[in-house]
């Protein structure tokens, strides 16, 4: 057996402060909602959030066999893929999340990562090194059907919980129940988001691990990687929470508890369905799908084209910018050990920029929130004026009558 | 090979998950409300709120809902009935996602 060389250590280190900043950016995606129809108190949310996650990545391990066993093709018959590789990929998909999140794109941290590493292997190796197939299959069309998916469903949920709680002859239709209800579905969100996104960080190690030698090509990853990178995005969950907080009340969308119950459900369906196949989608916009379709469930909603267009066409550029990043520290890397010094330098001081950005208490909604906010307003909802309303009312009287 | 039986596999199973567990809690909702128990949500209970009814509007919603359940046209017998009903919702729609969570843990079944 091999030593545990410094580089796998690096990697290692490097992939667990990824899957931290994951959780921290992602605590919205499962909690924004409900804290915001103020179904649950922004510190219980945050927390349970913090703990759902950390369960959920215990529950299956199907995505990080994707990603240590598929995506890029290593082993004997294959290319070897070497822990430098996979550090430049790292260094890429951080460096990219880092500049998107600071500009306030909406982005996917789950697609960084695979560029990164894509355009690393590239690099490094050649086109032969990527499984492209894979990639296709498992990656690239999961991220353009899953969103659709969710979102469909998410207006089907949202039109069926508001035809089943109808309104008649002016008696309160009960729909404030749906607040209780987010408490379940948020939390089933926060679970879900455990089995994908954790997964990811979890393949990385892994596939460093059968770079290095150190473990068997096509093993799952072994029991200490798992509790790691559970700890590290819960953690990140929990530090990115009190973020969320100081953000309350600077510009969320309307969600009504009917719609952000449909919603969550269709996110937290989606994604355990895909994790549970072993497709690793991307959680942030699994989420953003299920929000504009449940807003299109609504009465009197029109989608706001241009809004859709920018976020759609930053969740195109994610792969693609993020391989360019991978590739060039990848270049860096066949330099020899400085080039691995040049990386980590620039890895370490991204990292320090992104803590002291972070730390400082200028949040504005387009640092935190961004992604599934600016998904919440491509719908537009036109209020039924109350004149047509009371109108509604009296034909439905009379009908019953 | 791309596998779209895969894709129809997550589609489907999500949409039902999706439907079955917001139509069961609906429903029960809806049962509730039938049977004369309205589920008002009290704005003290949810601080965290952006929207946060004021007090004279939770005031009003509340008179609104005592008039309507007075105003209910079923028996008292009719009336748990469908809050018992209601309830079941809630416990099935629970277990429905129990459930799913469930199924793709694999470590639970075999």
């Amino acid at each position: 057996m091999p030593d545990l060389s410094l580089i796998v250590v690096l990697v290692i280190a490097l992939a667990l402060v990824f899957d931290f900043t994951n959780g921290f950016h992602d605590t919205a995606n499962a909690m924004a909602t409900p804290i915001a129809t103020g179904a649950m108190k922004p510190k219980v949310a945050v927390g349970v959030a913090a703990l759902l996650n950390l369960v959920g990545a215990f529950l299956s391990t199907e995505v990080a066999r994707t990603i240590s066993g598929g995506i890029i093709a290593e082993g004997e018959n294959g290319v070897l893929i070497t822990p430098e590789l996979i550090f430049a990929g790292l260094i890429g998909a951080t460096v990219w999340n880092l500049i998107t999140w600071l500009r306030g794109l909406p982005s996917s941290s789950s697609h960084a990562l695979f560029g990164g590493l894509i355009g690393a292997a590239i690099i490094g190796i050649g086109t032969n090194a990527v499984d492209f197939t894979v990639v296709g299959a498992k990656v690239v069309l999961p991220a353009l059907i899953a969103p659709l998916i969710a979102g469909v469903i998410a207006l089907l949920a949202t039109k069926l919980a508001y035809a089943i709680t109808r309104r008649e002859a002016g008696r309160p239709d009960g729909r404030g129940g749906f607040r209780s209800a987010q408490i379940f579905s948020s939390s089933l969100v926060a679970l879900a988001h455990g089995t994908n996104d954790a997964q990811k960080t979890m393949g990385v190690i892994t596939l460093t691990l059968i770079a290095g030698g150190f473990q068997a090509v096509g093993s799952g990853p072994a029991f200490w990687v798992i509790a790691v990178c559970a700890l590290a995005i819960a953690l990140g969950t929990y530090t990115g929470g009190w973020r969320i907080i100081r953000t309350m009340g600077t510009g969320l969308t309307e969600v009504k508890p009917a719609q952000g119950f449909a919603a969550e459900t269709s996110t937290a369906a989606t994604i355990l369905a895909s994790s549970h196949l072993g497709f690793a989608l991307s959680t942030t916009q699994v989420a953003s799908g299920s929000v504009i379709g449940s807003g299109l469930g609504r009465r009197g909603a029109t989608v706001r084209w241009g809004m859709a267009g920018r976020i759609s066409l930053g969740w195109m550029l994610t792969l693609p910018a993020s391989a360019i990043m991978g590739a060039f520290a990848a270049g860096l890397t066949t330099l020899g050990p400085i080039g691995i010094v040049l990386d980590a330098l620039i890895g370490g001081l991204v990292i320090v920029v992104l803590f002291r950005w972070s730390r400082r208490n200028r949040v504005t909604h387009n640092t935190m929130l961004n992604d599934i906010d600016d998904a919440g307003r491509v719908v537009k909802i036109t209020k039924t004026p109350r004149r047509q309303k009371r109108a509604d009312r009296k034909t439905r009287k009379e009908m019953a009558l | 090979m791309i596998d779209w039986f895969a894709f129809g596999i997550v589609a489907g199973a999500s949409l039902v998950a999706a439907m079955v567990v917001v139509g069961l809690y609906s429903l029960g909702l809806r049962l509730l409300t039938t049977g004369g128990r309205i589920p008002l949500v009290d704005p003290a209970e949810f601080t965290g709120a952006i929207t946060v009814l004021t007090r004279k509007r939770a005031a009003k919603a509340a008179k609104r809902t005592r008039k309507a359940a007075a105003a209910n046209p079923l028996t008292d017998r009719q009336k748990r009935a469908a809050i018992g009903a209601g309830y079941a919702c809630f416990v099935l729609c629970a277990c429905a996602g129990l459930y799913g969570v469930y199924l793709v843990v694999p470590a639970l079944h075999g």
